[in-house]
């Protein structure tokens, strides 16, 4: 087990190698720079000056090894445009967007296994449908747009809920405030992350339904209530935990939309200013911590098989 | 219900302390209103797209940046809220040697640094000789001082900006984003345009709020400066949200979380104006839209051809398409706005696509068996980059069908706006393409005409030409507001023939205040960020 983890660990640090290398060449490929230095008003010998400053008048390898050396020793490098510690804004950035996934990855997971379950028990009756139309639903209303119309619903017209920020501004740390601030946000995010979740339950529960255990233990006269979460449920999970894996990177990584949308300042956008505006160290710290996390996410995930089904073995 | 909820929008920092709440109550109640002209204890709610840049002369902090800075830093001049002219600000008063190559300035004796130092002309000329001058810095704007040699220190309060070229345009472009740095500060660290903890967490400035709080990606926090040498300012904060998305901004000024959004893209605008609690402002800047020609392209030489172009353009069309109306059609680069420096009476090229075959003609451009233009069996085919930025690439479009008509056909190519700006900007790789200035309110344009800007400054057409060089200096030469009017009308005139720029519209800024907001100069954003102790809200 302390074997497998190494071995998997290890294998990550290389794979996050190469994945600083092929950003870094991709990024020095693409037309542009950094917007501190290409702007409509800047002159030719005040981009000089600040390529310099820079060191970005260096050849792509000497920049490269820097960066490396730097990131092993856990220095990030500068953001060029505004200026702090890649690391700090990297922090700062995934605190708000670890509230956020969390709560949509809630959400995610309760609503949509509850739903998954009611459609598989009422196959093809209209609970079922009921739950087909909305997972539909999800799927194909685009989030930017739900977004909009959620904050004109219930921050415009009703005035229920706030129509941006991660908290109000001045007070201390609230709960109660920090979670009226992400009911919108994570509740449209969790509307359209749900469907993925919702068909795999519903699926793997109608194949689990469908087994020679279940018509058993139906036989011998267990109640029903009984059956689906202490029997089927368990043996049905292990699709659902990997979905859930790839829900949790992707929301780790940051929802550029929703975050814009919501005006809460998580990762996503950090990575699309850092991506517009040619932040060279941002982007290369921002997409090395993603890949960090999705490795390690893996890892969990299989981990999680193991728990959910003991047949499974790491060795 | 409106005054409840007005009531818990101004309170909402001090509603758990109930003394605070029953004070606001029984003001309320008892309607002391009419004793008391505005609420100390507004906060008011602006937005930004983007993480600002606390020092007005670091690399990259433009738009996102400089409202903020003009509250925090102050200016030796700033606009004048009636005619947009320079008046006193940390300067009381200036005046030019006769020959324009040195400016005076006496500065006021009574105005602290936020951190309670005083504020003297060794920041003057820190800012102006250390960091504005410094090549090696890269300062912002320094462009714009290049006439600039260095700032004299004359006493403790007066200062002598020593020019190498006449500039009598001075005292407008220091009231553009043109803060000073604490000396006392900022030349204690290695850079001082990228000091973090000066530029995104705790700068020291001269304005009426300094900074409490900067969360970045969240907001920026002001609060009153208790060292603010003038009126004592009426609000209790500005809090300054980051908030990229115009639809976000537009939902939150509707939801009532936020009372200013400035630069609002005109087709947002629905909802917010039948708001009765809203209040559009269309305000004119001397911004110009136009298409850039390459004059290293010897077809655009000819001034047959600009003239055509220009003339099968419909730019009211273009007005009334792209920004909904919200603006006018350009006759030269000095807007309207300017109204004792804008001459009205030149060249207009009015549209008329007859007159613009008429002198493509004269060119020897005459319609070949496709229809497209032809000389020496060539056909007029333009090379037009645009970027998917604001109004660009629909207007790129809308000016290709304009020049289809008349036989030139462009081809566009529309690229992401950091890679438009490497290649279209810097490389000046195209042929015709569309942008804009924006401008301080001077007519001098020389930074964007003159000969040295071409291939390498703000000149994006290489336009040279040594008549204009001449009318540019004759202009910042010209001291008195005689002299301004006459140079500036001959250049105008000069301008509107030769076509440097093909000039297309000048825009209105279109920003959202909410109504109870008072004091706020309504003749562009920047004055009304310079006049920032005057805002409050009506109780």
């Amino acid at each position: 087990m302390t074997g497998y983890v190494a071995n998997r660990l290890a294998q990550g640090i290389l794979v996050l190698f190469l994945i600083s290398l092929v950003t870094f060449s991709l990024i020095n490929f693409a037309p542009g720079g950094p917007s501190s230095l290409v702007s409509m008003e800047s002159t030719a010998e005040q981009r000089e000056a600040r390529l310099r400053q820079y060191g970005l008048d260096q050849p792509a390898p000497v920049r490269y090894l820097r960066w490396l050396a730097g990131a092993v020793r856990g220095d990030l490098g500068d953001s060029i445009n505004q200026g702090l510690p890649v690391e700090r804004l990297l922090v700062q950035r995934m605190t708000v967007t670890l509230q956020l996934a969390g709560y949509a990855m809630l959400l995610t997971a309760v609503f949509g296994i509850l739903f998954g379950v009611l459609g598989a028990l009422h196959h093809n009756r209209w609970p079922d449908h009921i739950v087909s139309v909305v997972t539909t639903l999800g799927m194909s209303v685009p989030n930017f747009w739900l977004g909009i119309v959620a904050i004109i619903v219930f921050a415009v017209t009703l005035g229920w809920l706030p129509a941006a920020g991660n908290a109000t501004l001045g007070g201390g740390f609230d709960l109660s405030d920090r979670l009226r601030h992400a009911v919108l946000p994570a509740g449209v995010l969790a509307f359209s992350l749900m469907p993925n979740v919702v068909r795999v339950t519903r699926s793997a529960l109608l194949e689990v339904l469908a087994s020679d255990f279940v018509r058993t233990a139906r036989a011998k006269g267990l109640p029903q209530r009984g059956i689906v979460w202490k029997h089927t449920l368990r043996n049905a999970l292990v699709p659902v935990i990997s979905i859930l894996g790839l829900i949790t990177t992707v929301l780790l990584s940051g929802s550029v939309v929703i975050e814009s949308v919501f005006g809460w300042p998580g990762l996503g956008r950090l990575a699309i200013d850092a991506a517009s505006g040619r932040d060279y160290p941002v982007i290369l710290g921002v997409t090395v911590m993603v890949g960090a996390l999705t490795v390690i996410v893996n890892l969990v995930v299989d981990l999680l098989y193991a728990v959910a089904d003991p047949r499974i073995r790491y060795g | 219900m409106r005054v409840a909820r007005r009531l818990s929008v101004n309170t909402r920092r001090s509603v758990k302390f109930l003394p605070a709440l029953l004070l606001a109550v029984g003001l309320v109640l008892f309607g002391t209103a009419a004793a008391q002209e505005h609420d100390p204890n507004a906060v008011i709610n602006l937005a930004t797209n983007a993480d600002p840049t606390l020092n007005p002369w670091a690399p990259g902090a433009v738009i996102e940046s400089n409202l903020i800075n003009t509250i925090l830093f102050e200016q030796l001049t700033r606009y004048s809220p009636e005619d947009l002219s320079p008046s006193p600000a940390l300067a009381e008063s200036w005046e030019a040697s006769e020959d324009a190559l040195a400016w005076t300035f006496h500065l006021r004796d009574d105005v602290l640094w936020s951190d309670g130092e005083p504020f003297n002309a060794e920041d003057v000329a820190f800012t102006f000789n250390d960091v504005v001058k410094d090549p090696d810095l890269g300062a912002q704007s320094a462009n714009q001082f290049a006439a600039v040699d260095h700032v004299e220190v004359i006493d403790d309060y007066t200062v002598r900006f020593v020019l190498n070229t006449p500039f009598s345009a001075l005292p407008y472009y220091l009231a553009s984003y043109a803060g000073l740095l604490p000396e006392h500060v900022l030349s204690q660290v290695e850079n001082p345009l990228t000091d973090t903890t000066f530029n995104k967490q705790s700068p020291v400035s001269t304005g009426p709020y300094k900074v409490a709080e900067f969360v970045p990606g969240s907001h920026v926090r002001l609060v009153p400066n208790e060292n603010f040498y003038g009126a004592e300012p009426k609000l209790a904060g500005i809090v300054i949200r980051v908030i990229p998305d115009t639809n976000t901004q537009v939902a939150q000024l509707l939801a009532g979380q936020l009372d200013l959004v400035g630069r609002l893209n005109p087709n947002a605008l629905a909802g917010v104006e039948r708001n009765p609690e809203l209040e559009v402002l269309s305000q004119s800047q001397n911004i110009f839209y136009f298409v850039a020609l390459n004059f290293d392209d010897e077809r655009f030489q000819d001034v047959h051809v600009r003239q055509a172009l220009l003339t099968a353009i419909d730019r009211q069309a273009l007005i009334d398409a792209l920004i909904q109306g919200y603006g006018t059609v350009a006759t030269g680069p000095i807007a309207p706005l300017l109204a004792a420096l804008h001459n009205d009476d030149v060249e207009q090229h009015a549209y008329d696509p007859e007159r613009a075959i008429e002198l493509m003609a004269e060119a020897g451009w005459t319609p070949g068996p496709d229809g497209i233009l032809q000389k020496d069996g060539e056909s007029f085919v333009i090379d037009m980059p645009t970027a998917s930025y604001a109004e660009l690439t629909p207007a790129s479009l809308l000016i290709q069908q304009f020049w289809a008509d008349i036989g030139v056909q462009a081809e566009i190519e529309t690229i992401e706006w950091n890679a438009y700006i490497q290649r279209v900007i810097l490389e000046r790789d195209y042929e015709a393409s569309v942008a804009w200035w924006s401008m301080p309110p001077t007519p001098d344009v020389t930074p964007y005409f003159a000969c040295s800007a071409a291939h390498t400054g703000n000149n994006i057409p290489n336009y040279c030409s040594e008549e204009l060089d001449d009318l540019l200096a004759a202009g910042r030469r010209a001291l008195s507001a005689e002299d301004q009017q006459a140079a500036y009308f001959e250049l105008q005139e000069f301008l509107a023939i030769e076509l440097p720029y093909l000039y297309l519209w000048h825009p209105n800024i279109i920003s959202v205040v909410r109504d109870n907001i008072e004091g706020m100069p309504a003749i562009n954003a920047a004055t009304a960020f310079q006049h920032a102790e005057e805002w409050y809200v009506a109780p």
